[in-house]
């Protein structure tokens, strides 16, 4: 199946279907909520149910406008001019999913971002042999090592209790859709109180419906704040120590980019090792990759023997 | 090495310099006085004490076909990673494979190896040791193992740390164990002398540079209290150096601590005769700064260049006479040691008493081509490593430029993830044309959002990256101390000493200075060729 990679997202013109489109089109597959993939009034737009309301919620329908959503959840199948769509679970943010597409015999996978790891929030990923993979690469080096949740939990509590202990207010930095939510409800675990940034507080009613709990708003507790707002918490350095959740904290200059003390390599991105377990999985006999390190990625791939390219949106 | 890199680590994650000193002290409390020894040089980033002149020669050539052997990654993505990582032991100890049943690095196999690295001449055959210490241990012991030989642990932990640590660690005084390690300057033997509790014992070694007294700058004379308690000296425009003699052998030291002795063939022979053991702080100065860096950049000189750019050393200080250190003796008992000394070439010492007098000094300075005055307090002492008070810079701006930034360069280590250096030009009708290079001057956060707005502005990229060209739009205002001639910039002139002032986001990049004022600024204001200094004994009244 031809497969157009255009700057505004990528297109399937044989059933004139986008995946993740970065503009309004007539129709869209949103493979999760994050902004960067779900984004614009799309005139019909098709995910998971989860990820349809979280979509919704950062992209209110004025008044005056009208949108069809259509829901396919993992598992489930619908035609679409003349191919078979199934969504597949997705390791990234709750709601995350693969598209499966059947078009003529081929099988063509779009894995949107992903891991292979358990996530602390959401569902594992379901791996489907293919054809036809487009992945992403947003760690595709191999200096991007991982942790598995439960060893990043751990981390996460024990550097907030250790704070704690020695009259410092711990600060995490995680992101408004995902992280945040994952490590607020990783507190919880550990009965750790918590003031929550609002922007990460307004999507935890969507995490509570899927049965995920959070810890009591208390001040003598941790903070967590989105990246960028620990400056402006108004705590003596002296007082405070900050940790960053992220992919990126798998490299020590993490440090100097977000003024963390302790880093935390844990992400909703599949780490190095975790892409080519994914790849070999679906082992496919073409591989697209958007995102990151998508030429050194490509590279490395065909030295493996795979038939790979970066695709350029 | 593993419970090295453990402690190191915990340095790492804490921005508190008192917590990273009791990271390091209580580490060092749990080692025995071998691995003391070891530990503490590591810690500061060198295999080697820095009183062993030899050094270990393993480049980032080395290291990197060392990195392939052992890793088998390929040579394009090897780059790659180290552009991300921007430190070649984090980058080994991302990537090195992992063994089930690795080694423990102890700190003496550690020792083994960096003995043996620099013991072995060829290249491949340090190639092939590394690539097995590569394979044979661990990623946390090999990270720091690494670090120590590129010389930098980048943890945010100078060797002053260090020197604290220890003092912390075995109940010594701080200022004990720093003045100790400056006259030693072997910290394996501070560390010890330390715990045995005989650091008085430590005498000051010879051909080992002790730590140079630094000048805190002011640019308003106006802000001295009291001129009368002063004395004022210029300023030269040179390479700021330490030099050692004893017994018909003589070193140079900058104030870097390098020692650049084979670069200045002519001081040495002028020095060799001295009766020693003595040791001077001086200036190397050439006819002009300019030609002075390009006999800095030989590491042998010709008899040809010693003809074309003769050097001399201006003594101002003395640190040791009669191998004596004289650190502690004021101001004008050291001068009188020096004048007894019966140099050709000493500054010229000029008692302050008005405001007025410190203007025409400083006039006087910039006319004989010196950079500006130093001031220095009458009875102070030598405060070896220090910043201190009482010796004043007085330099004075040439002016500042309003510029715009036509390429910025990536950093290394903490600021490997930013665009720390910046290119920058000024305008000819509406070409723009380089006229200098800044690395600092601007805030951590500044940087970030500095190398953010770049990033979105960038045009082209070279050196993998590293350097990226950008469209000129970003309006920076920079001060500098002169201007120079230069062949290298399509201005045809270079700034010396610029740094960034301030982000003028209220300028747009049609009104920055042009050329045309660069010009008026040279024909007003440039420094001159010749550098005239005081070395006519005649002139200098001590004589």
């Amino acid at each position: 199946m031809r497969v157009e990679f255009k700057p505004e997202g990528i297109h399937l013109p044989a059933i004139d279907l986008w995946l993740d489109p970065r503009v309004p089109v007539p129709a869209a597959w949103l493979s999760h909520a994050h902004s960067d993939h779900a984004r614009g009034l799309h005139e019909a737009a098709i995910s998971t149910a989860i990820t349809g309301r979280l979509y919704r919620h950062r992209w209110p329908l004025p008044a005056h406008r009208t949108q069809q959503l259509l829901t396919l959840n993992p598992g489930q199948s619908m035609e679409w001019r003349g191919a078979t769509l199934t969504a597949r679970q997705a390791a990234h943010i709750l709601g995350a999913a693969q598209l499966e597409i059947e078009y003529e015999g081929e099988r063509l996978i779009y894995t949107g971002d992903i891991k292979r790891r358990t996530p602390i929030c959401g569902w594992e990923t379901q791996p489907i042999p293919c054809d036809h993979l487009i992945i992403e690469s947003t760690f595709g080096l191999p200096i991007y090592q991982f942790l598995e949740a439960a060893e990043a939990q751990t981390r996460i509590a024990n550097f907030a209790r250790e704070c704690l202990a020695v009259g410092q207010t711990p600060i995490f930095q995680g992101y408004g859709l995902g992280r945040g939510q994952e490590i607020a409800h990783t507190l919880a675990l550990h009965e750790i109180p918590c003031q929550v940034h609002h922007s990460i507080a307004a999507l935890i009613p969507y995490f509570e419906a899927e049965g995920y709990t959070f810890p009591t708003e208390s001040a003598n507790g941790a903070i967590l704040v989105t990246p960028g707002q620990e400056e402006k918490v108004p705590i003596p350095p002296a007082k405070r120590k900050t940790a960053l959740v992220s992919g990126w904290a798998a490299l020590d200059n993490a440090r100097a980019r977000s003024n963390a003390d302790v880093l935390i390599p844990y992400s909703d991105h599949a780490d190095f090792s975790e892409l080519l377990t994914l790849i070999a999985e679906s082992n496919p006999s073409q591989i697209d990759i958007v995102h990151g390190y998508a030429a050194p990625l490509a590279h490395i791939l065909r030295q493996r023997g795979y038939n790979a390219r970066e695709a350029r949106l | 090495m593993d419970a090295l890199a453990h402690a190191a680590e915990r340095v790492a994650a804490t921005n508190s310099r008192r917590e990273k000193i009791a990271h390091v002290a209580s580490y060092l409390q749990s080692l025995n006085d071998a691995d003391l020894a070891r530990a503490v040089l590591y810690l500061s980033g060198r295999p080697f004490p820095s009183t062993d002149p030899r050094k270990l020669s393993v480049g980032y050539a080395t290291m990197r076909a060392a990195l392939a052997a052992a890793t088998g990654w390929d040579a394009e993505t090897l780059a790659l990673c180290y552009r991300e990582v921007g430190d070649s032991g984090e980058t080994i100890s991302h990537l090195c494979r992992p063994i089930t049943n690795a080694e423990p690095l102890s700190l003496q196999q550690a020792e083994t190896h960096f003995e043996t690295l620099r013991k072995t001449r060829l290249t491949q055959v340090k190639v092939d040791l590394l690539t097995s210490i590569f394979q044979t241990h661990a990623a946390p012991a090999l990270k720091f193992f690494v670090k120590t030989i590129t010389g930098n642990l980048r943890i945010g932990l100078q060797e002053k740390m260090v020197e604290e640590a220890i003092a912390q660690a075995t109940s010594q005084p701080a200022d004990a164990v720093r003045a100790a390690n400056n006259r030693g300057g072997n910290l394996s033997v501070v560390a010890l002398s330390a715990r045995a509790n005989t650091l008085e014992s430590i005498v000051a070694t010879l051909f080992h540079p002790l730590d140079f007294m630094l000048a805190q700058p002011i640019d308003e004379t106006k802000e001295l209290a009291d001129p009368e308690n002063w004395v004022a000296e210029d300023k030269y425009d040179g390479i700021r150096s330490q030099l050692h003699v004893a017994n018909g052998k003589v070193k140079l030291f900058t104030r870097g601590l390098e020692e650049t002795t084979d670069a200045f063939p002519e001081i040495i022979l002028a020095f060799t005769n001295l009766p020693g053991p003595l040791i001077l702080d001086g200036e190397i100065l050439a006819t002009s700064f300019q030609l002075l860096q390009q006999r800095l950049a030989r590491k042998k000189v010709s008899a040809k260049m010693m003809a074309e750019i003769p050097v001399h050393f201006v003594a101002y200080d003395i640190l040791m006479h009669q191998g004596e250190l004289v650190f502690d003796r004021p101001l004008e008992h050291r001068r009188q040691l020096l004048d007894n000394l019966g140099l050709v070439r000493t500054s010229q010492q000029t008692p302050l008493q008005t405001h007025a007098q410190i203007e025409a000094l400083f006039n006087e300075a910039r006319a004989r081509g010196n950079e500006g005055l130093m001031l220095k307090r009458r009875g102070s002492l030598y405060e070896s490593g220090k910043r201190a008070a009482n010796w004043l810079k007085v330099k004075k701006p040439l002016g500042t430029l309003d510029v715009v930034v036509t390429a910025a360069e990536q950093g290394h280590g903490r600021r490997a993830g930013v665009l720390s250096d910046v290119t920058f030009a000024i305008r000819d009708g509406d070409k723009y044309l380089n006229i200098g290079k800044a690395y600092t001057g601007l805030t951590d956060a500044e940087i970030k959002e500095l190398t953010k707005v770049l990033r979105a502005l960038t045009i082209e990229k070279f050196a993998g990256g590293r350097v990226q060209i950008v469209r000129p739009e970003v309006v920076l205002e920079v001060a500098f101390d002169g201007l120079q001639k230069s062949p290298r910039h399509k201005s045809g002139y270079a700034l010396r000493f610029p740094r960034i002032v301030r982000w003028r986001r209220d300028k747009r990049p049609e009104d920055i200075d042009t050329l045309a004022r660069v010009h008026q600024i040279s024909l007003g204001a440039v420094l001159p060729e010749k550098s005239v200094i005081t070395e006519n004994p005649e002139e200098n009244p001590a004589k």
